[in-house]
């Protein structure tokens, strides 16, 4: 299940983010996966030690304010407390025109948010935008544990691959009645009003995807589970990351954004060439 | 037939002692063109420039057969049936146009490359006979055409004429009325545009014609509802599909406070569902662009722009009217339903002449 | 009877024989191999659009062998994996099949788009020349009233085939074609029903609009261009003015064989990078968008580019709708009417009667055979640039939500500039063309007064630089020289009037050098006087 099989999407992948993580900063891509198995299967073993001492140890902290936090969550506190804490307040309650409360947005939203690099936030606008993550993935989860242990909401998956079950042609369905109309056929994101926009699937994994239909960040509509079952979302995940990696049959597909480009290219490589070849053959003045 | 040119008067074709060329330029000039400037590229045959212009050409054909035998063998031979990913049956059709467009480009080179390099230089000049007819043709030419309406007679007789335009009237309409009888379909009976899929009871589902329960549809969630009856989610009921939208609480309040702007919608909603016709007052395309923070619909054809908290108001673009709002109430079993008899109560989509 | 051994190279001419002593071909024959077209390559311009209509023609009948345009809903069957088993037209259907399972299909389909939005772009950059160079005044005003029509039949022929293959693009440029019908007044929704065969989408549209589409316009085009090329060969085609040219004759080169050898060369370079285009670069990918289903949108749905500024005068269509009441009952005019039936109505009008416009305003009503210099018609030009800028802010409105997207504009933003701009940019473009115009035209008569710069500067004994100007004639006591401005180009630059050799040979120039050197009977201005009379600055 946490193993991506060996099919032609994932085992493309990696190579693809390998050039996008070199921009975005030293990180290993390659051994990503086979690190983060590691890491799950030491945490759980983490988890399991440092639980029992703890809950064997701290018998009425539950008591207090704060519920129990496991050892994730408490990490993700530490790094909340560090980072978030200035737009999104103690304990996550929010402040007043910096940053929303985010009691019940769920581990989905953080991880969503943060792995995008989308938060921390680097100004206001009419949009928060993708940039390079600040936190590692592990991290992500951890801030997502501790989201969650504060408030609840909707959580992801387990897994990196949430395509492999899902039916292309069923999602082809479902992502052009669901999601074209922002994201356009070729995934390639469209405008939305005022300065807002809906960005390109291009760059999205399949949690990202996930997530963002899970809990609509911004102004994505929220697909909840009972609008999208989690079979249906894995449809429409299987469906773009299949149309990402299918090569355009017809040659050079123009960014797939329709009749736009194709305008440009027949006046400058049609018409620019045939008014040469023109002006090779015949007289100039 | 007459000569157009000025070709000499007493020039002999069967002159032992002239040239062809001698016979070219006279037939020219008895066309009316003058050979001005006549000079072969090259005038000592077989040079080395000449053989290599020669060769240069003669490649260029050689060329062009292989890039069409290219295509071909491409054409039969390459695999072309669709697989996913990237593989090379997806160079089938770059391939064949590859091939092709260099076949065509090779001819093309070839053929220019012949008329500029081993065609002779050619200036000629042709005299122009354009303009109008001399007088006196003109004149022949109309009394002709007026003594033929005079042969007929149509001016003398104004009876016939009368009776004959009469008469073929008709036969002109004879030849549109199956056209237009054929096409003519009356908009208003039955009534078009305000008919829907939607009657009162009529449960919104989803394309699979499923039915929605209220708990379905997430806070910040939307979906396209069709009405449930048969075809309902087909083009049959092209205006018929609507979008449920999900309001977050503070945001539903708000909306439930411009309700009574527009006496239709008031009590249109069910808790803090609310839900509008996808099909764009301004074009018709589905209005389907909602964003959940800043709670507008994008139409994305035009552009234009409405305030779902305020019954869907256009604020921004082309659009002139609200999108119509379905009253929508839950039945019995839970499921969402048309709370209407008459649907949306007003035309769908663009606006027309007759519109109320 | 003795059986006779046929000479076969007398047979050429015995045929040619028999055939004349049926028909009397000698006569016109010739006259036609003798026909002389003048030379220049902007002239090649309304070609482009000939060829791609053949190749519209060619493509177009192979698609029409695997094309049904029924409307009638089936599961797809076919080998595009990702649409397998969703129910769609057969048109749909019968489109993806083209795609996928002919062999060949895509490339010739893709091929028929291209030389499509080939065809029109041609169209129009073949209008701008006509109009720049005043090449539509008397006697051609019939010639281009029949261009105008062919533009708007392009214009309908490209519509309806961009609405067969029946995907999310195509029904929803159809449900906007609707809509617009529908605004016409009083007659607008009976209109509609009745091509619609009743309420949008119905089930026959596309039977209709494909017996437009393959029959009735591509019949009328193809009349028009019959009328189109045999007006031009009546009436013979322009000239630019130059030396030995004058309105009562053309010159250029007889039609056998260079004009024939250029042209049919030329055809196979159009046919070329049709091709090209056909292969190398997807368009419409309509296994992408879907089939059409009235709920179903996309982002950026454009109409192909000959509409979209149809589709930009309608974004930009602030949102005015008249309502008024008559006999008791409310009537209305939606916004939409004005931006998509009152503007092509008068882009189609004015154009149409624009040389009997022009001729009246001039007084003007003599023939002309030789074409104008945009520069020395200010007025014209200037109107022509408005009308351009014009046309290209409804052009990249069309368009304004991809720029907003891939640009990081606001789309509202878009809008707002697109609708500052229409009123802005026409006037601002006829003032600058304007200037413009008159501003080269005096370069022009600087140069035939002082010469052409040939960038040596000269110090003269009094310490004073100067540049040496080169003389394009004799000079006068004042360091004048006498030429009138006779409406031809200018040379320039030393190397236009032979004074230095072209830096690459042989692609705009021919390899070899004319035998008899420089003293081709086009150079505009008699041969350059020796080099050594370099010298005569401006005084």
């Amino acid at each position: 299940m946490s193993a991506a099989p060996p099919d032609e999407p994932t085992g493309r992948r990696p190579r693809r983010r390998s050039l996008l993580g070199r921009l975005a900063g030293p990180r290993a891509p390659r051994s990503r996966l086979r690190r983060r198995i590691s890491s799950a299967v030491r945490m759980v073993a983490a988890l399991a030690l440092v639980g029992g001492i703890y809950a064997a140890f701290t018998p009425t902290v539950s008591a207090q304010d704060t519920p129990a936090l496991n050892a994730a969550a408490q990490a993700g506190k530490g790094l909340f407390d560090q980072t978030c804490i200035s737009c999104h307040g103690q304990n996550a309650q929010g402040v007043p025109n910096r940053g929303p409360s985010l009691i019940g947005v769920g581990s989905a939203s953080v991880e969503f948010q943060v792995t995008t690099g989308r938060m921390p936030a680097a100004q206001q606008g009419p949009q928060i935008e993708r940039k390079p993550p600040q936190f590692s993935a592990d991290q992500a989860r951890q801030i997502g544990a501790y989201i969650q242990a504060l408030g609840g909401g909707p959580q992801l998956p387990e897994g990196e691959d949430l395509h492999s079950n899902g039916d292309i042609a069923a999602g082809g369905a479902l992502f052009r009645v669901n999601c074209t109309s922002c994201h356009a056929f070729g995934g390639g994101g469209g405008a939305l009003s005022s300065g807002k926009y809906a960005p390109s699937l291009e760059v999205a994994s399949d949690r990202e995807i996930y997530a963002a239909m899970l809990t609509g960040p911004q102004n994505m509509p929220v697909f909840g589970d009972s609008e999208l079952t989690p079979q249906e979302k894995e449809d429409i995940i299987a469906y773009i990351q299949n149309q990402k990696h299918d090569q355009d049959p017809g040659g050079w597909g123009l960014g797939r954004l329709g009749p736009v480009p194709e305008g440009l290219v027949v006046f400058l490589v049609g018409i620019v060439f045939l008014a040469l070849v023109s002006l090779w053959i015949a007289g100039k003045s | 037939m007459s000569t157009h040119g000025t070709g000499t008067g007493d020039f002999d074709v069967d002159d032992r002692t002239l040239q062809r060329f001698d016979l070219v330029r006279e037939g020219a000039r008895r066309d009316g063109v003058e050979i001005l400037h006549y000079v072969p590229h090259f005038p000592v045959a077989g040079t080395r420039l000449e053989r290599r212009a020669e060769r240069t050409i003669a490649g260029l054909f050689l060329l062009t057969g292989l890039a069409a035998t290219a295509f071909v063998v491409a054409y039969i031979w390459w695999p072309f049936t669709y697989k996913p990913g990237a593989n090379i049956n997806k160079f089938y059709t770059p391939v064949l146009g590859l091939t092709l467009g260099l076949t065509l480009l090779f001819v093309a080179v070839a053929v220019f490359a012949w008329g500029k390099k081993l065609l002779p230089e050619e200036i000629s000049v042709q005299q122009r006979h354009g303009g109008a007819s001399p007088d006196d043709e003109r004149k022949l030419t109309g009394a002709t055409m007026l003594n033929m309406v005079d042969e007929l007679g149509i001016k003398r007789r104004p009876l016939l004429r009368r009776a004959a335009l009469l008469g073929l009237a008709p036969v002109g309409v004879v030849t549109i009325a199956p056209l237009v009888g054929g096409l003519i379909k009356d908009p208003h009976h039955p009534d078009i545009f305000t008919t829907t899929g939607w009657r009162k009871g009529v449960r919104l589902v989803r394309e699979d014609m499923t039915p929605v329960r209220p708990e379905e549809v997430s806070t910040g969630g939307q979906i396209t509802v069709f009405p449930g009856i048969p075809n309902g989610t087909s083009n049959e009921y092209a205006d018929s599909p609507t979008l449920l939208i999900h309001l977050r609480p503070d945001d539903a309040e708000k909306m439930r406070g411009n309700l009574r702007h527009i006496a239709r919608n008031a009590g249109a909603t069910w808790g803090d569902f609310v839900a509008y016709s996808k099909i764009c007052t301004h074009a018709g395309c589905p209005a389907s662009l909602y964003e959940q923070q800043t709670n507008r619909l994008l139409c994305p054809c035009h552009q234009s722009q409405f305030d779902i908290l305020d019954n869907a108001f256009p604020i921004f673009g082309p659009a002139t009217r609200r999108l119509p709002m379905l009253a929508i109430t839950v039945d019995d079993g839970g499921y969402l339903i048309c709370n209407s008899d008459e649907g949306f109560g007003v035309p769908i989509g663009p606006g027309f002449w007759e519109r109320p | 009877m003795k059986r006779r051994k046929p000479d076969l190279a007398a047979l050429p001419g015995a045929a040619a024989g028999e055939i004349d002593d049926r028909l009397t071909l000698a006569t016109p024959l010739r006259r036609l191999l003798n026909k002389v077209f003048p030379d220049h390559w902007s002239f090649m311009l309304g070609e482009i659009a000939l060829y791609s209509f053949i190749v519209l023609l060619l493509t177009g009948t192979f698609l029409a062998l695997f094309f049904d345009p029924s409307m009638e809903e089936v599961p797809y069957k076919g080998s595009f994996a990702p649409l397998r088993g969703i129910s769609m037209s057969k048109a749909y259907e019968s489109s993806l099949g083209i795609s996928f399972d002919v062999r060949g299909g895509l490339f010739i389909r893709q091929m028929h788009h291209w030389a499509a939005l080939l065809f029109m772009a041609a169209i129009v950059v073949h209008m701008l020349r006509v109009f720049f160079t005043g090449a539509f005044r008397k006697p051609r005003e019939l010639n281009w009233i029949v261009g105008v029509l062919l533009f708007w039949m392009g214009f309908t022929e490209g519509f309806a085939g961009y609405s067969l293959p029946d995907d999310a693009l195509s029904g929803t440029g159809l449900r906007i074609a609707s809509a617009i019908m529908l605004s016409i007044p009083i007659v607008g929704t009976w209109v509609t029903t009745s091509l619609f065969g009743g309420e949008f989408p119905g089930t026959v549209i596309l039977d209709r609009l494909y017996i437009l589409h393959v029959l009735l316009v591509p019949g009328v085009i193809l009349a028009l261009i019959t009328v189109h090329l045999g007006l031009l060969f009546k009436q013979m085609h322009t000239q630019w003015p130059g030396p030995g040219r004058n309105n009562r004759n053309v010159v250029g080169v007889r039609m056998f064989p260079g004009f024939a050898l250029k042209t049919s060369g030329f055809f196979m370079a159009v046919f070329a990078i049709i091709a090209l285009l056909g292969g190398l670069f997807q368009i419409n990918p309509i296994w992408l968008f879907g089939p059409y289903k009235a709920a179903v949108v996309s982002a950026a749905s454009q109409p192909d580019w000959y509409v979209m500024f149809l589709d930009g005068s309608t974004r930009l269509m602030p949102n005015w709708e008249l309502r008024f009441h008559l006999f008791g009952h409310s009537y209305m005019i939606p916004a939409l009417f004005w931006p998509t039936v009152v503007l092509p109505g008068i882009l189609t009008v004015l154009p149409l009667f624009y040389p009997f416009i022009e001729a009246r305003r001039l007084k003007d009503y003599r023939h002309h055979h030789l074409l104008q210099r945009p520069r020395d018609v200010p007025a014209r030009t200037a109107l022509g640039a408005m009308a351009v800028g014009f046309y290209l802010v409804l052009l990249a409105s069309g368009g304004n939500d991809v720029i907003a997207d891939k640009f990081h504009i606001s789309l509202n933003a878009m809008t707002w500039a697109g609708r500052i701009g229409v009123l802005l940019v026409p006037p601002i473009a006829y003032y600058v063309t304007h200037r413009i115009c008159l501003g080269l035209q005096q370069h022009d008569r600087e140069v035939l007064s002082h010469g052409i710069e040939t960038g040596i500067i000269k110090r003269s004994p009094d310490g004073r630089f100067y540049e040496v100007h080169q003389p394009l004639g004799r000079v006068d006591e004042h360091g004048h020289v006498d030429l009138e401005y006779a409406h031809w180009t200018v040379p320039k630059k030393m190397n236009r009037v032979g004074a230095l050799i072209p830096t690459v040979r042989g692609f705009f120039f021919p390899l070899e050098a004319p035998p008899n050197g420089g003293d081709r009977p086009e150079a505009p201005v008699s041969p350059a006087p020796g080099r050594e009379e370099i010298g005569s600055g401006r005084s």
